[in-house]
């Protein structure tokens, strides 16, 4: 057994178990978007940054792929992992101005409009892969994948066209946090 | 392998998501009586400290069914069984019911009400997995000799490939020497020719192998059997029919062509189509003179048009080749793409072959020594001359051999001619290893180097199963069993099932009960809920669990509520969707998954109505566009139409019982389904359930189990937009009124034989219990005495006295 806090609450785990994972299961909630169980973690949205001490420094790490260690203790929102959400929060919103979730989050950490220029205003998705990974890890087949790279990066069929892979099963729909997949589903399976 | 059901209830809270909206704890007490062996709430059972818990319970309580009341079993259900699988829990032992989507998110009510509705569905489920029987996945050998029939010459890649290996085929070709071969190929081929030095290597390798049996092609009279264990039947020129016996079968199918229409165009000798060109070259018959290829015949599709650029320009290399002064050009329409390489180009222009795109809009047009053509480049008419005119050939129809061979195989023929696998938009892990191979270009424009890759892919395949098979590893997950004391052999099931799963028996044999081969059931269930005799089951999605998980939900539910189904692509999916895009709708409808709405046997329909239910809502697929089986929701609409004739027939309303269509990505349009039938039911008072009724509603559920009803319905299944009807029925009304007479008897006969259930009566107290005129009854009651449905026990002022069983 690994024992260690979360908040001052005293946990403890197996092996292998992410600090994400033992926060929700004590009703410890940390943001995410990126995150799904039905999926391996991924680290891509970064939003769920927690904070931890392990008796020599302190840290600001990805708490969904970050495995639990005897007597660290974690912060899962002091000021400064405040800061690095609301960062990050500010930095998604305008990656996908659209997304509800996102709008919600920006209330919550008090994000305004940056200086960074946005996508479009009704811009939705945030390259979280959920979709991607979903299908691959849980359907079982490639329907959809990211194409292009960098600031074109996206999520889109193979060549852009209906893909011969898609069983239009529709779990990329569930598990999309913003709703984007909707947009996209009709060209994915075609 | 019978054991005794150890259930598991995991409740999720999912983070509040659950637990705040419905009051979990209530929802214990509710199913306090049902037989679980345990039940537990945990924060997210899906999380690694929630499957170490759960993982824990099973260990410590001897676990054998696993239910978990949290979401969409779409997304969550392969890390619970992933999760499971070393503690010995088949996928087929876990249950998840969508507690999040179908409940919490959408419905408003308090946590107590929405608790009672959620306690209904987990008592349905645990009521389905309790008669769950556990099975063994059975191992198959897989010996023998692969089968390569058709004739094409991707079976000969393949056979090569085979003979590499290590591994026996039987090859059914009509050519039987490599020169045979080659003279044969241009019709399947035009213009591969030119390869014939490669082709020689690989055809003396297959003649010469000794794993190789080339054997002569003969119409094939049946195919049956499983992997592993295919049997061939070929008719001989005798008429005899011999079995050959294989593991796998490889279709090796080309598609032919016939010789162009180029009638119209005239000029004798000098104009020919490619065949004939090709023929001439190899005798060394070509006229001096320019030539050019004309690529027409767009009727014929892109695809053929590219086909028949890729033969001109290998032709058109062989001529130049032979004949300096043909100087050949291509003239190919410009819409489609022109199927060279650079490389090729690069030849082309050392050969001096010229290629010319005409715009397809302007039609070109044939003079004597000239054609004219209208070139999209610069929107200009050119002019062309030619000595030599060669028109393409044109694909041709499969010869009536593949045909009789495509009837017995889950393979059909598109509108463009083209031959396709059925292939099921399911999941992977729902479908089973390919055995069945189907190659060559029948399936597709393709040139001979794609083709021959497709043979090998094909081997490789045939090699991949008997890997497999070495280890053990291929087992013949069972889907559907056909009780074979049951069966009669109508043959209804392979009629109509979708995937070739349900084998035909062979011809002449009688009534042969019939056999499912696993490995290419999809587990759609439409043959299970159409067999007359009731004797194909789908193992672990039986009516029976369905019965059972219904009878379950109904007491529970309440009058003025609504049974509905949902199939798990389409209705599930927009369902599952509306939770997550939090809109919400009428809690009255509570919501049964099934594979396909398609595996819904009617009787479960007549089933509800008898346990109380007063109306049924079925929302699948669009038909046709999205059914994920194929025809499964338009054989369910079948179904629902018989209830609904039923339902008329008893006096009750017709629309107690309703299908909708929605698809997997429109969540507003199942919620404003959902809605609309809510409205339109609220006026529907609940069914009076007096003595009459009661009786009327056991007829009807009596009579959907009669093979005859069963039978009819069964053949009437058909696609409504065919417009082609079984038997004698020409149109869709008479086919119907058929139907509806069929279903008037059989639900009077049901009427009778529940009226004289518990005693003899004679005709005038049959039909006051009845409540109808005697002269409508006594035909009836004449024919089942006939019939030796009902018995005379003797005289009564009279009348006869009837009753129930045999005298």
């Amino acid at each position: 057994m690994i024992e260690f806090s979360i908040d001052g609450k005293e946990v403890s785990g197996q092996e292998g178990w992410t600090i994400l994972e033992v926060a929700k299961s004590h009703g410890i909630d940390i943001p995410t978007l990126c995150y799904h169980p039905a999926v391996e973690p991924y680290g891509g949205c970064r939003l769920c940054v927690v904070e931890v001490d392990d008796g020599c420094r302190s840290r600001v790490v990805v708490s969904c792929i970050y495995p639990i260690r005897q007597g660290i203790k974690v912060l899962t929102s002091s000021d400064r992992v405040d800061n690095v959400r609301r960062w990050i929060v500010q930095l998604l919103l305008d990656e996908g101005p659209g997304s509800v979730q996102l709008q919600q989050l920006a209330k919550t950490y008090g994000v305004k409009p940056s200086r960074f220029k946005a996508a479009g205003k009704g811009q939705l998705c945030l390259l979280c892969g959920l979709c991607v990974r979903v299908c691959d890890e849980v359907v079982g087949v490639q329907g959809l994948s990211f194409g292009n790279r960098g600031l074109r990066r996206e999520i889109t069929s193979p060549f852009h066209a209906a893909s011969k892979d898609c069983v239009s099963c529709g779990t990329c729909l569930y598990v999309c946090p913003t709703g984007a997949m909707e947009q996209l589903f009709d060209q994915v399976r075609g | 392998m019978k054991n005794e059901a150890k259930i598991g209830v995991f409740l999720c809270e999912c983070g509040g998501k659950i637990s705040n909206r419905i009051s979990l704890p209530r929802v214990n007490e509710l199913l306090n009586y049902e037989p679980w062996a345990h039940l537990g709430i945990y924060p997210y059972p899906c999380l690694s400290p929630g499957l170490e818990a759960m993982k824990a319970k099973i260990r410590d309580k001897g676990l054998n069914r696993v239910l978990i009341g949290g979401c969409s079993p779409r997304a969550m259900k392969k890390k619970f069984t992933d999760a499971l699988a070393p503690l010995g829990i088949e996928p087929y032992q876990v249950e998840m019911i969508n507690l999040k989507d179908h409940v919490a998110a959408v419905h408003e009510g308090t946590p107590q009400d929405l608790a009672h509705k959620a306690a209904a569905l987990l008592a349905g489920g645990i009521a389905g997995l309790e008669l769950m029987e556990p099975y063994e996945p059975v191992s198959v050998p897989f010996q023998g000799p692969v089968l390569i029939s058709g004739g094409g010459i991707s079976g000969f890649a393949a056979a090569r490939e085979l003979a590499r290996k290590g591994m026996e085929s039987m090859l059914f070709t009509s050519a039987q020497t490599p020169d045979q071969v080659l003279a044969e190929l241009p019709r399947t081929f035009p213009g591969s020719r030119i390869f014939s030095g490669e082709l020689t290597e690989l055809l003396r390798e297959v003649f010469t192998s000794p794993l190789v049996k080339v054997l002569p092609d003969r119409p094939v009279e049946y195919v049956v059997g499983n992997v592993g264990d295919y049997r061939l039947g070929l008719r001989q020129p005798d008429g005899e029919v011999t079995e050959v016996t294989g593991s796998a079968v490889i279709l090796a199918l080309d598609r032919e062509f016939v010789p162009g229409d180029y009638d119209y165009i005239g000029g004798g000798e000098k104009v020919c189509d490619l065949l004939e060109l090709e023929e001439r070259l190899a005798q060394g018959d070509i006229e001096a003179g320019k030539v050019v290829f004309w690529v027409n015949s767009p009727e014929h599709g892109k695809a053929a048009q590219e086909f028949a650029t890729m033969a001109a320009w290998r032709n058109s290399l062989m001529l130049a080749q032979n004949y300096p002064e043909a100087k050949p050009t291509v003239l190919y329409p410009s819409n489609i793409p022109l199927p060279l390489t650079g490389g090729d180009l690069v030849e082309a222009r050392g050969a001096g072959i010229a290629f010319q795109s005409y715009a397809p809009e302007v039609h070109p047009v044939v003079q004597s020594g000239y054609m004219t053509y209208f070139s999209p480049r610069d929107h200009l008419e050119h002019e062309l001359q030619w000595d030599n005119l060669v028109v393409s050939m044109v694909p041709g129809e499969p010869v009536p051999k593949t045909q009789e061979l495509l009837r017995w195989l889950p393979v059909y023929r598109e509108s463009g001619g083209q031959l396709r696998k059925t292939q099921l938009k399911l999941k992977p892990e729902q479908l089973a290893d390919e055995t069945i191979f189907l190659t060559g270009s029948a399936s597709e424009f393709q040139d001979l180097n794609e083709v021959l890759q497709q043979g090998k892919k094909a081997a490789r395949g045939a090699l991949h199963l008997r890997e497999k098979a070495q280890k053990g590893a291929l087992v013949s997950p069972v889907v559907v069993t056909i009780d074979q004391e049951l069966c009669e052999g109508c043959g209804l099931c392979s009629e109509i099932c979708p995937c070739g799963g349900v084998q035909h028996h062979k011809p002449g044999s009688g009534a042969a009960p019939h056999q499912a081969d696993s490995h290419l059931c999809s587990g759609g269930g439409t043959c299970a809920a159409t067999c007359p005799y009731e004797a194909v089951k789908m193992l672990n999605n039986t009516a029976q669990q369905l019965e059972a998980r219904i009878k379950t939900v109904l007491s529970r539910m309440k009058e003025n509520e609504t049974l509905g189904f949902i199939c798990n692509w389409g209705g599930m999916g927009a369902a599952d969707l509306a939770g997550v895009k939090g809109l919400s709708y009428s809690r009255g409808v509570y919501l049964i998954p099934v594979n396909c709405l398609g595996s819904i046997d009617p009787t479960i329909f007549s089933m509800a109505f008898v346990n109380g239910a007063n109306r049924i809502l079925l929302a699948g697929c669009t038909p046709t566009a999205s059914c994920h089986y194929v025809y499964g929701v338009d054989h369910s609409w079948y179904r629902v139409n018989v209830m609904k004739k039923l339902l008329s027939l008893a006096g009750l309303e017709r629309r107690r019982i309703t299908m909708g269509y929605v698809d997997v990505n429109q969540p507003e349009a199942f919620v404003s389904m959902v809605e609309s039938h809510v409205d339109g039911m609220a006026q529907l008072p609940p069914i009076n359930r007096d003595e009459s009724t009661k009786t009327k509603l056991w007829a009807i559920h009596a009579t959907l189990h009669r093979p005859r009803v069963r039978w009819v319905l069964g053949t009437s299944l058909r696609r409504p937009t065919e417009k082609e009807f079984s038997g004698g029925q020409v149109n869709a009304v008479d086919a119907d009124e058929t139907m509806l007479d069929v279903l008037r008897e059989e639900y009077l006969a049901s009427r009778i034989l529940r009226s004289i259930h518990d005693r003899p009566l004679n005709p005038p107290q049959i039909a006051r219990d009845m409540n109808e005129a005697v002269k409508k009854i006594t035909p009836m009651l004449t024919d089942m005495a006939k019939e030796g449905r009902i018995t005379i026990r003797g005289w009564e002022g009279g009348y006869p006295v009837y009753a129930t069983g045999k005298a």
